[in-house]
């Protein structure tokens, strides 16, 4: 009797194991799966107050995305992504002051910019008996941009598969090369590098929730100016630190789980921020999902942001007039639908999103222009074979 | 200092942690449903990390940062 519970308890396990939503799986995925996600993402028009010259069209962007993950061996795995972006639009090229005194926007040329970029990224996994090591190189170029980067990842579980750390180190190594860079007197070419580690902790709290937390830690160095605004003078060095917390916690009576993720986030460019973001995956039946979606965040500004440009000022100074390093709170929603068709899932994502100064946890002395609102669908298709 | 802030709080958490449930392997089937995962779809959650990277001033997350773009 206790050699058969002993059996029944290790194929529980496997097959608990085996199963997706536990983060700790020792084993490559049972079956290939191949994935498809086509997206629209489209900007909302400036205001002609915002914008008193020129075209009032922002960016419109076409997403495509492909995913292939495929078990290789008893204890591997590979998994390839691949992304074409195309995009037109245009996007704030330097800050002025109105009529009104008031600071207005002046846009990149009428006809706007138009670029793509192609991605490409290869990993593999290789499991062990209590955790895994994975890998993965990546390479992506665009018209004036071009970036190759590599990851490492470990992963250990504890404590009877209940506890799991991961540790984790990336590098990018960028080549910026501006369009037009003669004409518009822009840098030539540049460069930017970026190193990456991070530390994540996981626990099951009971059979019906549990927690992540971790930390990263990030350094660029190079040139972190926009080559495009007329004049944008940054540090050429950059430390970031975020504190990432997910909590998960399935509702039995309801059939559904709900997500709730909370991240703190610190620069030396004097930036600090929250994020928070919850969703609730409804379960409909045995094949379909219907998931809303919530997003909280702020942002403070960078010690030299400013709203209007200072052509005066040496460009020894730093400033900078791009509206991503502004304070702002932008609030976003969205609504998912899975359908689960046997071998095929089909998924819908829908999201509208809109930043404001007055959703702003922190204080606002220099109120951006340009800031973004956009709205965001994309249609997937999943096969398992 | 703000590192050392946030490790205090982490090691916090994990005291915390560390009176959790024990949750036998057969108890963990709701543990194990997709939407349970950290990450439900892994091409959404990188579609929108790479949308929130280039309209906002922070990053990072659950994993060390990719490759940059020209979008940031």
């Amino acid at each position: 009797m206790k050699i058969l519970h002993s059996r029944s308890l290790i194929a529980l396990s496997t097959t608990a194991l085996a199963l997706p939503g536990i983060a700790t799986a020792d084993a490559p995925p049972t079956q290939s799966t191949l994935s498809y996600k086509i997206s629209n993402y489209k900007e909302d028009k400036l205001s002609r107050s915002e914008v008193p010259f020129g075209d009032l069209d922002r960016y419109d962007i076409d997403v495509h995305q492909f995913q292939l993950v495929s078990p290789i061996s008893r204890n591997m795995s590979v998994e390839i992504n691949a992304n074409y972006e195309s995009l037109s639009g245009a996007s704030p090229w330097f800050t002025s002051t109105g009529l009104n005194g008031e600071p207005i926007v002046n846009l990149s040329g009428a006809s706007g910019i138009r670029d793509r970029r192609s991605e490409i990224n290869i990993g593999s996994t290789y499991y062990l008996e209590n955790g895994s090591f994975s890998a993965n190189l990546g390479y992506s170029e665009e018209d004036d941009y071009r970036a190759t980067y590599f990851g490492v990842n470990g992963e250990q579980h504890f404590n009877n598969d209940l506890t799991s750390v991961s540790l984790g180190f990336s590098y990018s190594a960028d080549d910026i090369f501006p369009t037009d860079a003669k004409i518009f007197n822009r840098v030539n070419k540049e460069d930017k590098r970026s190193t990456s580690a991070f530390m994540s902790i996981s626990q099951v709290i009971n059979q019906f929730s549990s927690f992540q937390s971790a930390i990263s830690l990030t350094r660029q160095s190079g040139f972190l100016s926009d080559p495009y605004k007329l004049i944008d003078v940054r540090p050429e060095s950059k430390r970031q630190i975020s504190w990432s917390n997910s909590y998960r916690r399935f509702f039995k009576n309801a059939n559904a789980a709900w997500h709730i993720n909370y991240r703190y986030y610190h620069d030396d460019f004097g930036i600090s921020s929250h994020t928070v973001d919850m969703s609730w995956h409804q379960n409909i039946g045995r094949s379909i999902k219907v998931i809303p979606i919530v997003r909280y965040y702020s942002q403070s500004a960078a010690n030299f942001f400013t709203n209007v440009d200072d052509f005066l000022k040496p460009v020894t100074q730093y400033q900078s007039s791009d509206y991503r390093l502004s304070a702002f709170g932008a609030i976003s929603g969205g609504l998912n639908f899975v359908a689960d068709l046997g071998q095929w899932t089909a998924t819908l994502s829908t999201e509208r999103y809109i930043a404001n100064e007055k959703y702003s946890a922190y204080n606002v002395s220099k109120v951006s222009t340009a800031l973004v609102s956009y709205n965001r669908i994309s249609l997937g298709i999943e096969y398992s074979f | 200092m703000q590192t050392v802030r946030i490790f205090g709080l982490l090691v916090t958490i994990l005291s915390l942690l560390s009176s959790c449930t024990e949750v036998r392997a057969w108890e963990r089937g709701y543990l194990a449903k997709d939407e349970m995962a950290w990450e439900s779809d892994s091409l959404e959650s990188a579609l929108n990390d790479h949308i929130f990277f280039s309209k906002e001033a922070s990053s990072g997350g659950n994993s060390a940062a990719g490759g940059g773009c020209g979008c940031n």
